[in-house]
């Protein structure tokens, strides 16, 4: 019931902010942050104490009830966690949006994005995370489109009619489900918990296998478009690069979290259907990701573009973390393993946050997005440079910060079930380092490029918003029980 | 809780944020927070090693994520390490507060050095594999801020970034042994649920209890795997051969910085964790102390070669560390057949070699500071007479470095390279356990030659530039900790016996032979020394006279060879970074660029984006779609709060 109120209160926000005019940036603002705020006293209350995670509260409202549709909602260990995540990077987003030509309805559609990504988590009834799911392309697609940089009418409608293509074949999935379970029991039913049944989806006679197939097939695509897997990436990069920064936030948090929230919120739960062919393909797939994205990173002359497939490579981890898990034979690592995964969906969301931010602040102060136009800033940005390091750090997995956790935990467990193809994995972390340290040198360190003559450091309500986001990133790097009990224990119910 | 224990490492932690923000307002309160901080540290580990010797071991671990623990084990090891990194970090840390008195930006140094201490702090005491990594992980990225200190210089830049991307990727060979070993052991039925395979005093005590069944269950191939893996992590943090690159580059930093790198907080981190995990060493297949052995000695000979021929003072000093660290390495993989006593001897040369490596890379700072920062050796010259205190100060490192009697690296050198000798004469006679010792004693004729061709040049004749000329000795006060230091390289040999008495425990139940000390037969003991005192000799007849300004050996192959490293940076910088990684991270860039390319022509193709775009472009669409999902929300809302209610 708290968590309803939470999300209608949320509704009525976003919608709110639409007619508040130049007071929008504001309104949203806040309402962003008595979000979070609520959040994480909800998740306080429910989900504190180790163990807690496998908590799930799901309450059901009637909405057609003759044809079987329920509005119905619910929390666990794992939509909590992701919950947190998108009312934190909403919240960054919307903190770091500054700049005059953003009107009111720019910050309504960034409300209405988090409203999106909240409905998608909450809703225990597939017809529901459909609608959700399509919500949160549109506001994201009007927000590129209209305060966009660069070819930004083309990149829009890439963007959309690309991941909505993946949505599609969800939605198909979803009916296949649907009518196969009802002429299986004769109930017209959407809920998520009925459907999702091991049982009736490995039991060829309710439901054929090739249908079985097609179903997993749709699901996988349509989440592996979002996270994004390759070869599936195609909209990542010209989106985040010609997005607004803000928008790059959400959309690096928003859309992997989607991704993942697929994978282990929807396909986990029937994870012994998935055939070990499939799970083998994704794992080839996870290693690719990881190496591919990691060396276009490497090439990279834009930093926000370089960051874009930084972040794709990142989420290779989660893909590759789902598969091994799945395959791991031995209980505590299979748990580390998916948990890692998880984990990593997380910290990569915030990292990511803190390193869009980062650049936003940089380009407005310099006007350069380009490496080799900058150089040695740090003589003239210490703060901002130093934020962009800690980011950098952070996203390369070093110990200490939130990165690491996600990522030791899915490779220490990863050798049971890929052996020695960990090499790659590794290597794709060493080109990782390579590139993020070799932008550090290029430029942040040096001798200053004197053509960029005097530029500013950044204010103080930005350095106190970065530092705050390199403190959670810390908090959760040295103290990751915060969220990683709740996952475990989400996780440990599953397996 | 172990308080004390826990405050060694959590001190020099606080003291970073302290030093940042204090010295912020105050910069000549940085030094004296952090040096102040760092001297608790040693008052504590001084009480935990009372603590230890009275209450036994300490051993105290908490839940960290899933079956991962953290928490701090001390044993006689740990105590060793501790008194020698809070010690030699707190002089380092006294000095620099000379050395850096007029850099701008000198509290973001104590900051830093502070955070390098506490992470060298807490590695030593972590009890658990992946608590260690964090703080492995922690001191790589403090020498890389350190290292780019001054990072407006562009080759502080850049070897900041090799020290730090080269280091990585012996980090990760040891995570993906970690890996190997976490695999192997969770869910064996050796461990009790909830424990953690990858904690340190369960490895140990597994071991140390039967360690058949632990070979057994983990398989005897796994653990030469994990522990080549895990020594590819030790070849990039104590930088060994063909990991040592990143060292030399290292010497862009303060030369206080250098001397934390090389003496105290990071290179010795790698011969540690051979120490600390030597049990896994032990029951790992023979070969992998072989590897063990003949790496460190290799890269001893190797460095030694390379340390000749360098000009920069400080490369010379880095060179021989990378040879001592050769030595240490060499002397725990010589345990393989002469049982634990060779970490011990390891750990002995470890302890002298923090003493005056700290104390000759200060020297040679004081005398950069006196010259302008010059470091090139040929340049300088009659600096006995300029500045004597630092002179004579560096002279008694020198001699320590060569190991001539009665200075400590005499009994710990020796100690190692007639370990050597026993290591062949106890096994199968074959050549290769005889290489060890050949490369031992051929590096310590090496050491002598580079370390006093350094010394002969830096200090006989006359000085050879304008800036030598006029150098001058730096304060006395300044110098107390590098007294300090040379009084310790001086007196430290007499607890040779002692010393290892101190370390036998630790490796008892695994090892039960009692300790002895190996003495090679009659001459073979003398060969080191006669051969050091030789090297001396012919470099003084070279360098202590003007005579080498006429010798030529540029035309030689084998200098020019020398000269360019033996051609490794080539192989990593050029062929392996420019020549592979980059062109394969650019074609697969293109790759890229022509997938996203193909897809947006088959899109704007296939689906008629142009005219679907004009459509969708209007702004109106916006105001509809508002007014569509408004219209749905309300819809939905009524509906609920209706079937609710």
């Amino acid at each position: 019931m708290f968590m309803l109120a939470i999300f209608i209160v949320l509704i009525l926000l976003s919608f709110a902010t639409f007619f508040m005019g130049t007071r929008a940036g504001v309104f949203a603002k806040s309402s962003a942050a008595l979000i979070l705020m609520l959040t994480v006293v909800y998740a306080f209350l429910n989900f504190s104490g180790t163990g807690a995670g496998g908590f799930t509260s799901e309450s059901t409202y009637a909405f057609a009830s003759g044809i079987g549709i329920y509005f119905s909602i619910g929390v666990d260990g794992l939509t909590v966690s992701l919950l947190i995540l998108s009312a934190v990077i909403s919240l960054i987003a919307l903190l770091i949006a500054n700049r005059k030509e953003y009107t009111a309805s720019f910050y309504g559609l960034m409300l209405l994005t988090e409203t999106g990504l909240f409905g998608i988590l909450l809703s225990r009834d597939f017809l529901f995370f459909y609608i959700f799911w399509e919500i949160v392309l549109v506001p994201m697609y009007f927000i590129i489109g209209r305060y966009g940089g660069e070819r930004k009418d083309t990149v829009s409608l890439k963007f959309f009619v690309y991941t909505h293509i993946g949505s599609v074949f969800i939605l198909l999935s979803i009916l296949t489900l649907f009518s196969y379970y009802y002429s299986y029991s004769g109930v017209f039913t959407l809920q998520m918990s009925t459907l999702l049944n091991s049982a009736f989806i490995n039991n060829s006679g309710y439901l054929p296998l090739f249908w079985k197939d097609f179903m997993l097939f749709g699901f996988l695509l349509g989440f592996l478009v979002k996270l994004p897997s390759f070869p599936l990436h195609s909209w990542l990069p010209d989106s985040y690069t010609t997005a607004p920064y803000p928008a790059t936030v959400m959309l690096a948090g928003g859309l992997s979290l989607m991704g993942g929230y697929g994978l282990f919120g929807i396909l986990l739960p029937i994870y012994s259907t998935i055939n070990i062919t499939v799970l083998w393909v994704l794992i080839a797939l996870g290693i690719i990701s990881l190496l591919y994205f990691a060396f276009t990173a490497m090439f990279q002359m834009n930093m926000k573009r370089m960051m874009a497939y930084a972040s794709a490579s990142a989420m290779g981890f989660v893909t590759i973390s789902f598969a091994a898990g799945i395959l791991d034979s031995t209980l505590s690592i299979r748990s580390i393993e998916l948990s890692g995964g998880i984990f990593q969906i997380v910290a990569h969301g915030i990292i990511m946050a803190l390193i869009f931010s980062v650049l936003y602040f940089i380009t407005e102060n310099t006007g350069k997005e380009n490496i080799y136009q900058m150089g040695g800033v740090h003589r003239e940005m210490p703060w901002l440079s130093s934020f962009l390091l800690a980011g950098f750090l952070a996203s390369l997995g070093l110990p200490g910060l939130a990165g690491f956790i996600g990522e030791f935990s899915i490779v220490v467990g990863m050798f049971q079930t890929v052996g020695w193809l960990i090499f790659f994995v590794i290597l794709a972390m060493i080109v990782t380092a390579s590139y993020h340290i070799w932008t550090a040198q290029r430029s942040l360190y040096g001798a200053y490029n004197e053509n960029l003559g005097k530029i500013k450091d950044a204010s103080r309500s930005e350095i106190a918003i970065l530092a705050s986001v390199t403190l959670v990133i810390f908090v959760l790097g040295v103290y990751p029980n915060l969220i990683f009990g709740i996952i475990s224990a989400y996780v440990g119910g599953i397996i | 809780m172990y308080i004390f224990a826990w405050l060694i490492f959590i001190l020099p932690l606080i003291s970073f944020p302290l030093a940042l923000f204090i010295g912020k307002y105050r910069r000549n309160l940085a030094g004296i927070i952090a040096s102040s901080l760092i001297g608790l540290s040693l008052v504590f580990s001084v009480l935990t090693y009372f603590d230890v010797q009275n209450n036994g071991i300490i051993y105290e671990s908490f839940h960290w994520f899933s079956n991962i623990n953290f928490g701090i084990y001390v044993d006689n090891l740990t105590l060793i390490m501790l008194l020698m990194v809070s010690f030699v970090s707190l002089m380092i840390q006294l000095f620099s507060i000379y050395y850096m008195k007029d850099d701008p930006n000198r509290h973001v140094y104590f900051a830093e050095t502070s955070l390098f201490t506490a992470g060298m702090l807490g590695l030593v005491e972590s009890s658990n594999l992946v608590f260690f990594f964090l703080f492995w992980e922690l001191v790589g990225l403090c020498s890389y801020l350190l290292i780019g200190f001054w990072f407006f210089k562009p080759n502080a830049a850049s070897a900041a970034k090799k020290a730090f991307i080269v280091t990585r990727v012996g980090d990760l060979l040891f995570l993906i042994g970690m890996s190997v070993l976490y695999t192997s052991l969770s869910g064996s039925s050796l461990l009790s649920p909830g424990q953690s395979p990858l904690s340190i005093p369960t490895i140990i005590n597994l071991i140390s209890s039967n360690s058949a069944r632990f070979v057994s269950v983990v398989g005897s191939t796994n653990l030469g795997i994990i522990t080549l893996l895990f020594l590819g992590g030790v070849a990039g943090k104590s930088s060994q051969f063909p990991l040592h690159v990143w060292i030399p580059d290292a010497m862009e930093g303060p030369a206080t910085v250098s001397a934390l790198i090389h003496a105290a907080t990071m290179v010795t981190a790698g011969i540690y964790l051979v120490a600390r995990v030597f049990p896994l060493y032990e029951v790992a297949p023979s070969y992998s102390l072989i590897t063990v052995a003949i790496l460190g000695a290799f890269t001893a000979l190797f460095a030694g070669i390379l340390g000749i021929v360098m000009n920069d003072i400080k490369r010379i000093l880095a060179y021989s560390t990378i040879s001592q660290l050769g030595y240490m390495l060499a002397a725990i993989g010589l345990s393989g057949i002469i049982g634990s006593i060779g970490v011990s001897l390891g750990m002995y040369h470890l302890i002298v070699h923090a003493m005056f490596k700290a104390l000759l890379f200060m020297s040679a700072g004081a005398i950069m500071i006196a010259l302008m920062d010059l470091r090139n050796v040929k340049e300088m010259g009659g600096l006995w007479r300029k500045m004597p205190v630092t002179v004579s100060l560096m002279f008694i490192g020198a001699i320590t470095l060569a190991a001539l009697p009665p200075t400590a690296a005499f009994f710990s050198k020796d100690a190692i390279i007639a370990g050597a000798w026993e290591y062949f004469s106890l096994s199968n006679g074959s050549i290769i356990y005889l290489l060890p010792w050949i490369f031992l004693t051929i590096g310590a004729f090496l050491t002598a030659i580079y370390t006093f061709r350094m010394f002969f040049l830096v200090a006989l004749g006359k000085p050879r530039s304008h800036l030598a000329e006029h150098a001058k000795d730096a304060p006395l006060i300044a110098l107390i900790p590098l007294f300090f230091l040379a009084a310790l390289s001086l007196v430290l040999g007499l607890f040779q016996g002692g010393f290892y008495n101190f370390i036998y425990p630790v490796y008892r139940g695994i090892d039960p032979s009692s300790v002895i000390t190996y003495s090679a037969p009659g001459i073979i003991q003398y060969i080191p020394l006669i051969l050091a005192l030789f090297g001396i000799l012919i470099t003084y007849v070279i360098y202590g006279t003007e005579r080498w300004k006429h010798i030529d050996a540029s035309k030689s192959w084998f200098y020019r060879v020398t000269k360019e490293k033996f051609y490794l940076d080539y192989l990593f910088t050029r062929l392996i970074a420019e020549r592979t990684i980059i062109p394969v991270s650019g074609s697969i860039a293109d790759v890229e660029y022509s997938y996203n390319a193909g897809i947006e022509k088959f899109g704007s193709k296939s689906l008629g984006f142009g005219s679907f775009l004009r459509k969708m472009q209007t702004g109106l669409v916006e105001n509809y779609f508002l007014v569509i999902v408004l219209g749905m929300t309300l819809v939905f809302i009524v509906l609920i709060i209706g079937g609710a209610f």
